[in-house]
């Protein structure tokens, strides 16, 4: 990107008034970039702020403690295993939507009769609130009435009294279920936008040239719509690390804290144990870990350029 | 001189006149008198979400703009959110609640925080005291006062009943057959014993048309189940004098233990059930006993079933066959309950106050809990011997003597500081037993979080809290 041209005064002499416009010209910026700033930033240093004081259910004690609620972080064993929760769930979550997305993306990619219908029909999911869709796999997966189990004994030929949301084998596949049902047409919708725009060209000719479908691939295809599959990464990533609403409305993180996650753990800490200065070190944790990691992560994938 | 005596003797009599006059009036009239000045006002109440919130939406509302001309909105909550809206409200100081149902465990927590308004001068403002007397002692004495002030009305007389089939309980058959297999008579259990005794019993003869019994299991009111059944074996929350959690002992973990197994003779998936699964398989017939709140025992009769907002009752196939006894041990849990109280950030306490008087007085409270679809139950000595309510249906009166037993020997829930985040511990608990982990292990974890929570609390501000709790008379079975 090049600097605009200015137009240079004929006499060589810098016009009248062009510093103070150049001026203005940051000065009707300046509340913008004020307003941008402070919503982005303030709740930031508020946090910090009521991490470093000691705000709870009974006390607004406002004064200075230190780092007191950042020792406590690294003594706190449920917060870990919240961590170590939500990154199971973005670790196999994330590769089955993106490899789901990606099968259904080649399938559509081709002009089958009625795939404007179907494209829109498998997109609908993601256009449910994550909270309902919850509730919804919840009445699914009932134990009694659900049509899961219903289907499960018509094949077993006897009733199947799964319980989906309390027996700890279950849990963790009901959530997956749910989470990836709603969220591979996100995938798929971006990764369907990307392989349309791949060069035909390209792929025929390697094909002529003798190159295997991996090959294709791999050479060819992958490179095209990697830009737009890292960003789909990304965003799905950042989303399953801040992943709430569904787990809330199917086991609200138990067995147990069995499936509490960094979100839920967040939640009850701040919402419903009003432990407001932990809870702003929790989020302060949260938000340098990952700013670091999205910021590493953008290098990595070069697609800041 | 003796004009003088004669014009004070005269001022005296109208004085007295006037002030009996005033006197004459019930608490419900005066509150209704002073509101009016209030008229063109709006209150806003926090309510219970669901069938609780009908009684102010379809009856007590209404009624009090129709009396005082000030107009009720009522904030609908979901139970477990109650607490949590509550204080941020209070935090945050918007002003946005008027008046508040709080549940007596939490009121301690929510006084010494600041959210709710001291009441006494507002009860002798109004003269109310004499009124707040007949409440149930066990009412009155536990779910109104925190250090000895007033901050809310009892106004809901929850307990846990046991319902159980009198038809199978009374079949000579099995009367039979039961007093052969266990040496004592089949009858409403007195023991936890006895309880598996007779579920098991049905169970083996009668399933899977009908199971001994089923009853909640989901965390929030399993707690409950827990804390009963642990006190009623003779189980203490805490060492008074360390405050180290005392749950982890062998008592504790015989009561969880004996709570997973009781499932064994319950219907399928019984680790699921909450209020609706529960009314709906006792109401069909297809348990023999089951514990819960006493709208169960109303709507198990049929009472006011036809009613619309109860539509969605299952039609009741046992109305003529339901017994009604305290659970094992004599001593139920009080589960819950709900105290009128006034928000401390209100812009209209006056008026607020007024309502909660008004709602919470011997005869509007009469009235509301005979309102089949509204879950508030009764809480005055008058509510238990009323005469229409003791027509309400043939069995009312046995109904309402066995709420009556209860409500003396009924067990509080436990309130001590940040309450919520002791009940955390023990909810997560409760679906780990159901998952099958070991029950000592899941309760050493509890013990272990309580001592923490303890500990980061204050163990001497702690034991002060709970030692005031556990003093009380109905902390403990006696």
């Amino acid at each position: 990107m090049t600097e605009p041209a200015t137009i240079a005064p004929r006499d060589g002499g810098m016009a009248p008034g062009l510093g103070t416009d150049r001026h203005f010209k940051y000065l009707i910026l300046l509340p913008a970039v004020f307003i941008l700033l402070f919503i982005g930033i303030f709740p930031i240093v508020h946090t910090l702020v009521a991490s470093v004081q000691n705000i709870n259910m009974l006390e607004e004690d406002t004064s200075f403690h230190g780092l007191l609620h950042y020792r406590y972080l690294f003594q706190d064993a449920r917060l870990w295993e919240s961590i170590a929760h939500t990154l199971l769930i973005t670790g196999i979550a994330l590769p089955i939507e993106l490899g789901l997305g990606l099968l259904m993306a080649f399938l559509f990619v081709e002009k089958l009769p009625g795939r404007p219908v179907f494209v829109a029909l498998l997109v609908l999911p993601t256009l449910i609130a994550p909270v309902v869709a919850g509730a919804t796999w919840r009445l699914l997966f009932d134990h009694r009435y659900g049509p899961i189990n219903q289907v499960l004994g018509w094949i077993a030929g006897e009733p199947v009294p799964i319980l989906w949301v309390i027996n700890p084998a279950y849990v963790y596949p009901a959530i997956f279920i749910a989470e990836i049902w709603q969220w591979t047409p996100f995938m798929f919708l971006l990764l369907l936008a990307a392989l349309s725009n791949v060069d035909r060209s390209l792929t025929e000719a390697a094909e002529i040239d003798g190159a295997s479908p991996l090959t294709v691939f791999r050479r060819i295809i992958l490179p095209a719509i990697w830009p737009v599959m890292a960003i789909a990464l990304l965003i799905r990533g950042l989303d399953l690390i801040r992943i709430f609403d569904v787990i809330w409305a199917l086991t609200q993180g138990g067995p147990g804290t069995m499936t509490e996650t960094l979100s839920i753990y967040t939640y009850n800490q701040g919402f419903r144990q009003f432990e407001t200065s932990y809870t702003g070190a929790i989020a302060f944790l949260v938000i340098v870990v990952l700013t670091v990691v999205v910021i590493w992560l953008l290098r990595r994938m070069e697609i800041h350029r | 001189m003796r004009a003088r005596t004669c014009a004070a003797a005269v001022a005296a009599v109208v004085g007295l006149t006037l002030s009996a006059t005033a006197w004459a009036q019930s608490a419900a009239e005066r509150a209704v008198e002073a509101a009016k000045q209030y008229a063109g006002a709006e209150i806003s109440i926090v309510w219970e979400a669901g069938l609780q919130s009908l009684d102010p939406l379809n009856f007590s509302g209404p009624k009090w703009e129709e009396l005082t001309g000030i107009k009720v909105k009522v904030i609908e909550v979901p139970t477990a959110e109650m607490f949590t809206k509550i204080l941020q409200e209070h935090r945050a100081g918007t002003g946005a609640y008027d008046a508040l149902n709080v549940i007596p465990s939490w009121m301690a927590d929510l006084a010494k925080a600041g959210a709710l308004e001291e009441l006494d001068a507002y009860v002798d403002k109004y003269g109310y005291r004499d009124e707040l007397e007949s409440i149930a002692p066990t009412y009155r004495d536990n779910q109104m006062k925190v250090d000895g002030k007033i901050y809310g009305f009892p106004d809901d007389g929850d307990l846990f009943v046991l319902y159980y089939r009198k038809d199978l309980f009374e079949d000579p058959e099995n009367q039979a057959e039961f007093k052969a297999m266990h040496g004592y008579d089949l009858g409403p259990p007195q023991t936890w014993e006895q309880y598996a005794h007779i579920g098991q019993f049905i169970t083996d003869k009668y399933a899977p048309e009908i199971y001994g019994a089923g009853q909640f299991r989901q965390p929030a009111y399993g707690i409950w189940m827990f804390e009963e059944r642990y006190r009623v074996e003779g189980g203490r929350f805490f060492d008074p004098e360390t405050m180290r959690a005392q749950i982890n002992g062998d008592i504790g973990v015989k009561a969880f233990e004996g709570m997973r197994s009781d499932n064994a003779f319950m219907p399928p998936g019984v680790e699921t059930w909450g209020f609706v699964e529960a009314l709906s398989s006792f109401l069909a017939g297809e348990i023999a006993m089951t514990i819960s709140w006493p709208p169960f025992g109303r709507w198990a009769a049929g009472y006011g079933t036809e009613e619309e907002a109860l539509s969605w009752v299952p039609k009741s196939t046992i109305a003529d066959k339901v017994g009604y006894a305290l659970p094992p041990g004599g001593t139920p849990q009080l589960a819950a309950g709900f105290s009128l109280s006034v928000a401390s950030g209100s812009k209209n306490k006056e008026a607020a106050y007024l309502f909660i008087q008004w709602l919470n007085s011997e005869e509007t409270s009469l009235q509301r809990v005979q309102l089949p679809y509204a879950l508030r139950d009764p809480f005055r000595e008058s509510h238990f011997t009323n005469e229409e309510y003791l027509s309400r249906w043939a069995d009312a009166g046995e109904y309402l003597a066995t709420l009556r037993a209860g409500a003396d020997t009924g067990l509080l829930d436990l309130s001590i500081l940040q309450i919520d985040k002791y009940e955390e511990a023990l909810r997560q608990s409760m679906t780990r037993l159901w998952a099958g982990e070991d029950a000592r292990a899941i309760l050493d974890d509890v013990a272990a979080q309580w001592d923490a929570l303890t500990d980061r609390i204050g163990v001497d501000k702690q034991r002060a809290a709970y030692q005031d709790w556990a003093g009380k008379p109905n902390a403990y079975p006696m």
